[in-house]
């Protein structure tokens, strides 16, 4: 079984979606890294914040 | 004509669409990622879920059959899974892609495998939008 870890999972996830999504929306080699590196630190801290956040409401 | 061809041929296999573009690294980059996202997903345990369907007895009973399911957003997750339309018709062909309920990877490695095919549609449209001289 792989990727027990959630962590692991989703900071894997954010960064292929990063790449095809950098890929798709932007033209050149430099825009692309840099919307790529947006994005995937945009969904991994996202999802690490609003997580610490869920977490206030847990029982 | 052409563009629709590119189109189809991106959904069949992530970034096909590209490479017969020679679009060479995108097309790469674009099948390496989503065929991984789709391997792990497969590997966590993850389901490619089929479209349950009862057999109609009118017309109008195929858009009421949809809704009837135990839980009507499979159908949302049959639409995403449909986006690798080749790994799809593989899996209802050699049934696999069940999915393994009791792993604690079963709700991500089925994220992984809808999101794979959620992002094929984009880049199948991709290379439509190229193949149109929309984009570059």
């Amino acid at each position: 079984m792989i990727l027990r870890s959630h962590l692991l999972s989703m900071i894997i996830y954010a960064f292929f979606v990063s790449v095809v999504l950098a890929l798709i929306r932007r033209p050149s080699k430099k825009a692309r890294l840099k919307y790529g590196l947006f994005l995937f630190l945009t969904m991994v801290v996202g999802a690490l914040v609003f997580g610490w956040f869920m977490y206030l409401f847990a029982r | 004509m052409k563009a629709t061809f590119y189109f189809i041929a991106g959904w069949l296999i992530p970034g096909l669409g590209h490479l017969l573009q020679k679009k060479f690294w995108r097309g790469a980059a674009f099948f390496v990622s989503i065929g991984a996202m789709t391997a792990i997903g497969l590997m966590m345990g993850g389901k490619i879920y089929p479209l349950y369907l009862e057999k109609p007895h009118n017309p109008l009973q195929v858009i009421v059959n949809l809704f009837k399911k135990e839980n009507p957003l499979t159908l949302l997750a049959f639409l995403a899974d449909t986006g690798n339309l080749l790994l799809y018709a593989f899996a209802r062909l050699f049934a696999f892609g069940e999915g393994v309920l009791e792993r604690v990877t079963f709700e991500f490695g089925t994220a992984y495998i809808a999101g794979a095919g959620l992002l094929n549609y984009l880049v199948a449209l991709d290379a439509f939008d190229i193949a149109r001289g929309k984009k570059t």
